[in-house]
């Protein structure tokens, strides 16, 4: 029995033991044709799913290389049944090729004429095709290529598209790297991108997911879009790309509610581009201003619906997807996949973090014992309205007080979504806060302030949990959350796991109240951690206050 | 047959006769249909053998070559001489003098050498064809085989045989939990089985084979009831307390020998019906021999050797040639489909230690799979995500412990477990203390027990059982605890059952009257709480029955007149008369209708007579009476006659008449 350090499970997951000494080599070898689905401490869990064999095959992988690392690595025997699977599932790509055609522009050409045949007669792909060409090929409009692209996958057809990209309107964009220089992995990432032509990456935050950007956009040298989720990030795109790219101010345009500038390099918000008058897309057109080289899609996780159907028209431009987590809400991972591309490359958090290019953090779980008189209370409340009061107890807010106390000195951030309890926080802890209503100014000076060291502690709304960057945030104190969104947990932890100067481990403290929906929610917030590796603590609130745990 | 006594023998019956008892046990064992029933004598023996349905059977087993000499003897003229059978076919002695021998030993041939006797039966089933006989093909095809590593084989087939033996027990607890109908026709429905499939995890196909295969091992049974659930039989519980060698073997044995061809199931009758796992239709005489033939085919191969599904088919061909060719062909496919599944085959080889159960040889197959199977491991890694992950077959009451504290996730070579609120209260529902879990999850861990899942049994453990819910008949209210605490020592009140749930709340098993008697006696003055409540204040403590409506008074109670006093009188009288004249022959009262002819004449005579008659009778209750009556008619049973008890014309059954006399 050979002692490999990975098990496949009939249910087609594979679980990697990470201690083992051949743990490494196993990860990148399975890498290409399963995802990573949870990642703690002793045995991680990775998926072969039928898009992510797909991914491996697009990507040069046979289903022999794959069969052969399961065989290599596995501990036991492998279930017969799923290497014949996956033999079947692997042949099933690439039977259909888009190509590009001299008359007909994009052709969708079958090497296998039955399966033309069948997917010709489904009532999804007859609306997406033109005239029959011949035997084996037929015409497609190249403003379907997307469409198309996603249906024969869930027919379970996948074409090899082959019909390239633009290049696009060129543009010279040089990274500017006297001070400063791209780490291995944002490298690799940028690399591994232009390869496979588009597709996502997937880096924690705090690991300078822009500059992948940045650098993939030196790469293309051409113009190029990039959409952000609000305006705050745009600016922060912008100040980035300024600092360390040869673009100058009047090469990237914003391209927002307040300011409609199209230029060389646009940063688009998500939500100008979904915005309608009338019932019509008022600033579609953005999509085909310019002749993009590439397009960059921030925050891939919270893209919205429309900009998927806006996407599925942009096939034959590079698409460039960064995102922390590929964990949506929704569930739409797969959407991602086909519309942006496959992950072109991830790293779990745990392992930027041992190369030093995250902050260590120490998450904290405290949890509060509710006082009589609001047990009370919130058991006697309406249902809807029991979260929001056992989130907001005075109890919890005096917990804050005194972790705000603890750390006094360092950048704190209170991180809530009432806003009367941040409201009634900030006025206790005698900190600005920024919510929906401030004005951008406002907001830019305060985290400005912040940076600066001026403002010790900030009280943020969840506004603040994308894009923004406060790099010297050591501390974080969660209040409350939207129920149990695990994406903004990843988030808001990924507010402090910027590098610090110091070495310092960051805390992410979150206040939970013991035996209520708070709880709960918490606990599935927290799951998704726990995959990523990390772990919270758990610590009773009276042992904190009591100055038992440092 | 050289060895044969010189005097041929004269019929098949006499042929067997000469033979030794050891033999004919032999011959007993390869034709099991000639013992049922027991023969009574050799003869009845040897024309049983001989019969087509018997032969038929025989034939069927035959491989080509035999079935090339069979031909070769039905050409030849009766009685066939070995040697001119030699003449006819080509093949050398050492290749011709076993098989002859082989029919003589199946009772298919008789006789010395020179006087070869074929039984009947053959000749008549087998046509002789025209033309010299057909090139003798002396061997089975021999399929190239594919190597394989046998250590890489067996362990493909030990998983299969490991998952194999999970997914029964899986089934059967399925089952137990949830069993399935048995349809009017028999069988397991085809949603109850998707239900099943779904439930596992599976394929149809193969939820079908498991269901198959654990009915033919008799671990699921119908159960008594009427219409009858699919239920795990007796025979499970001991199966599941095996070891996993045994339980598989069980299976597997199980499986090679059922005459049912479970991939049949779902497959579509005349009228397009899927037919029911476990139905009666499922029955294909040749699947038990097909399937042992094609396991024996791949047991020719070396060790670690598969061969294609073309080839074994070509072998098993080549076996059972008079087996039908799609049906024949279709069981070689599913053999080795289902042997996959099952873990008898690993990557298309026979694993090592089903070479064992194909012989026949159960321990050593069991020894065999043992020797293969991992080392079960005790204990898990249990990780912050509230998982734990065996990654190894778990130790039986290791896993089951900690099937009890978590749900499955994912199987396979390792199992994935996760706790959570659900599955520990399921734990602290069946009994287990935080402190016992705590404890089990110390042991079964190598590494320290992760925070949250410390936590969150905490955190259950100390919801578990907060709210206590009991029965109680009556309960005590008492504002002073003392009071109640008088109550409880005192051992008058030991009979109720007192339970003090509060301090100011006692529980009695008894009703709320006996309470509060067994109270009052005891010197207390308790009073009665309703529903809400408030007190009860009772009116009155005397017994009153329910309301009901006033009444008529029966003409008895009225005020009597005149006419009924007079009527009574005459009724007094009458009962007197019924005394004094009761005629010394009448028989006594209640002994039925012994003189009921007597009787009826008596009646029928007074009637005309106009005279008044003593009866006895038995009335619809059995309760006999004496009256004395004025007989106005007797006609169709009845005697309609003026009682003079009740002053009324009244009729009277005469069969309840038990005597009668005339007054004089």
């Amino acid at each position: 029995m050979t002692e490999g350090p990975l098990i496949v499970q009939s249910d087609r997951t594979l679980l990697l033991e990470v201690d083992h000494e051949l743990a490494e080599d196993c990860r990148r070898a399975v890498a290409p044709f399963a995802e990573l689905e949870r990642a703690p401490e002793h045995i991680h869990t990775y998926r072969v799913t039928p898009l992510a064999l797909w991914n491996a095959r697009a990507a040069g992988h046979d289903a022999e290389q794959v069969v052969d690392t399961l065989l290599r690595y596995s501990r036991y025997a492998v279930p017969h049944g799923l290497l014949v699977d996956i033999a079947e599932t692997m042949a099933r790509y690439g039977r259909l090729r888009l190509d590009k055609h001299p008359v007909h522009g994009l052709v969708l050409h079958a090497l296998d004429r039955p399966v033309l045949e069948e997917v010709l007669r489904s009532k999804r792909v007859a609306p997406l095709v033109g005239a029959r060409l011949d035997d084996d090929s037929v015409a497609v409009h190249p403003s379907e290529r997307g469409h198309l692209k996603q249906v024969l996958i869930r027919l379970g057809w996948p074409a090899e598209d082959l019909a390239g990209y633009v290049d696009g309107e060129a543009h010279p964009i040089e990274l500017r790297t006297q001070d400063w220089s791209l780490r291995p992995y944002q490298r690799e990432a940028a690399d591994s991108f232009w390869h496979g032509g588009s597709g996502v990456v997937v880096l924690p935050c705090g690991a300078g997911k822009t500059l992948v950007g940045a650098a993939a956009m030196a790469t293309a040298q051409a113009t190029t879009l990039i959409l952000v989720t609000n305006t705050v990030a745009a600016r922060q795109w912008k100040h980035e790309l300024l600092r360390r790219t040869s673009l100058t101010e009047d090469e990237i345009g914003e391209y927002s509610g307040q300011r409609k500038e199209v230029r060389p390099v646009t940063i688009a918000t998500y939500q100008v581009l979904t915005t309608r008058r009338k019932g019509v897309y008022a600033h579609l057109e953005l999509l085909d201003a310019r002749d993009w080289g590439l397009v960059v899609y921030d925050e891939v996780h919270l893209l919205p619906a429309p900009i998927f159907r806006m996407t599925a028209d942009l096939q034959a431009r590079r698409r460039l997807g960064l995102t922390a987590t590929l964990v949506r809400e929704d569930g739409r991972e797969d959407d991602v996949f086909t519309l942006i591309g496959p992950k072109r490359y991830d790293a779990p958090w745990r392992e930027i973090e041992t190369q030093g290019w995250i902050a260590p953090a120490d998450c904290v779980e405290v949890r509060v014992t509710l006082t009589e008189h609001e047990r009370l209370l919130y058991a006697t409340a309406e249902p809807d309205e029991r979260y929001r009061l056992c989130s907001t107890t005075e109890t919890k807010t005096r917990v804050v007080e005194s972790l705000v106390a603890r750390h006094a000195g360092e950048p704190t951030l209170v991180i809530g979504q009432y806003l009367d309890q941040l409201d009634d926080l900030a006025a206790r802890l005698d900190a600005p806060v920024v919510k929906g209503g401030t004005t951008i100014r406002e907001r830019e000076r305060l985290y400005a302030a912040f940076r600066a060291g001026e403002i010790g502690c900030l009280v943020v709304s969840k506004v603040a949990n994308f894009s923004i960057d406060l790099p010297e945030a050591s501390v974080a104190v969660q209040v409350s959350g939207t129920f149990g969104s695990r994406q903004e947990e990843a988030q808001r932890l990924g507010r402090v796991l910027r590098p610090k100067a110091d070495g310092r481990t960051a805390r992410f403290y979150a206040v939970v109240a013991r035996d209520t929906l708070d709880a709960e929610y918490a606990q599935h917030r927290q799951r998704f951690l726990a995959e990523q590796g990390y772990a919270y603590r758990i610590v009773d609130a009276d042992d904190l206050l009591a100055g038992d745990e440092a | 047959m050289a060895a044969e006594p010189s005097t041929a023998p004269r019929s098949l019956a006499s042929a067997l006769r000469a033979r030794d008892d050891q033999w004919l046990a032999v011959l007993l064992r390869r034709r099991p249909d000639l013992l049922t029933p027991v023969p009574l004598d050799i003869g009845q023996l040897a024309a049983r053998a001989a019969t087509r349905h018997s032969v038929v059977r025989v034939l069927d087993r035959l491989d080509r070559l035999h079935l090339q000499v069979v031909d070769a003897l039905v050409e030849l003229p009766e009685p066939v001489t070995y040697d001119a059978l030699r003449g006819l076919l080509a093949i050398p002695a050492e290749v011709l003098r076993p098989v002859v021998d082989r029919l003589g030993d199946l009772a298919l041939l008789w006789g010395p050498d020179e006087e070869l006797h074929l039984v009947r039966a053959v000749r008549e089933l087998v046509r002789p064809r025209s033309g010299s006989p057909s090139i003798v093909e002396l061997q089975p095809p021999a399929p190239a085989p594919r190597r394989r590593e046998l250590a890489s084989a067996d362990r493909t087939a030990t998983m299969a045989a490991t998952e194999t033996v999970r997914r029964v027990e899986a089934l059967l607890e399925h089952w137990a939990a949830e069993p399935p109908p048995r349809l009017r026709e028999g069988g397991v429905g085809v949603r109850d089985l998707r239900r099943t499939a779904r439930a596992l995890d599976l394929d149809e196909t193969t939820t079908a084979l498991l269901v198959e295969i654990v009915h033919a091992a008799g671990l699921v049974a119908l159960s008594a009831t009427f219409d009858g659930d699919w239920l795990p039989t007796p025979a499970y519980d001991a199966w599941r307390r095996e070891p996993v060698a045994q339980r598989w073997t069980v299976l597997g044995e199980a499986w090679l020998s059922t005459s049912r061809a479970p991939a049949l199931v779902g497959e579509r009758d005349d009228r397009g019906r899927p037919a029911p796992a476990l139905a009666p239709g499922l029955d294909l005489p040749p699947a038990a021999d097909i399937r042992r033939v094609t396991l024996e085919a791949l047991a020719t191969l070396p060790a670690g050797g598969a061969a294609e599904l073309a080839e074994v088919t070509a072998v098993v061909g080549w076996h059972r040639p008079r087996r039908g060719g799609a049906r024949r062909d279709a069981l070689v496919r599913w053999t080795l489909r289902e042997a996959e599944a099952l873990g008898v085959t690993g990557q298309g080889a026979l694993a090592s230690y089903a070479r064992a159960l194909v012989r026949g040889e159960l321990a050593g197959c069991r020894a065999a799979l043992d020797r293969l199977l991992p080392v079960p491991l005790d204990h898990v890694l249990l990780q912050a995500d509230l998982t734990a992950v065996a990654p190894g077959p778990l130790r039986a009451e290791l896993a089951r412990e900690l099937q009890l504290l978590a749900d499955v996730e994912s199987t396979g070579g390792a199992t994935v477990y996760r706790f959570g609120a659900d599955s520990l209260r399921r734990a602290f529902d069946a009994g287990r203390g935080a402190g016992e879990v705590h404890a089990f999850l110390r042991g079964a861990s190598r590494t320290p027990v992760p925070q949250p899942l410390s936590y969150l049994v905490d955190d259950v453990a100390r919801r578990h059982g907060r709210l206590r819910i009991g029965s109680a008949a009556a309960f005590v209210r008492c504002d002073d605890e003392s009071v109640l605490a008088e109550i409880l020592s005192d051992r008058r009140s030991r009979g109720l059952l007192l339970h003090r749930l509060a301090p100011t709340v006692l529980a009695a098993q008894v009703a709320p009257e006996t309470l509060i008697e067994r109270l009052r006696s005891m010197g207390f003055a308790p009073v009665v709480e309703a529903a809400d409540g408030s007190v009860v204040v009772p009116r009155t403590a005397q017994r009153r029955a329910p309301a009901r409506p006033q009444p008529q008074p029966s003409p008895g109670q009225r005020l009597a007149s005149d006419d009924t006093v007079a009527a009574a009188v005459r009724a007094v009288r009458a009962g007197d008369r019924t005394a004094r004249h009761r005629p010394a022959d009448a028989p006594p009262l209640g002994l039925a209708r012994s003189a009921s002819m007597q009787a009826l004449a008596t009646l029928q005579a007074a009637a005309l007579s106009g005279e008044s008659v003593w009866i006895g009778y038995v009335d619809r209750h059995g309760s006999t009476s004496e009256r004395v009556v004025d007989p106005i008619r007797v006609d169709g049973g009845w005697l309609t006659a003026y009682d003079h008890r009740s002053g009324e014309v009244r009729t009277f059954a005469v069969h309840r008449v038990s005597a009668a006399a005339v007054l004089s």
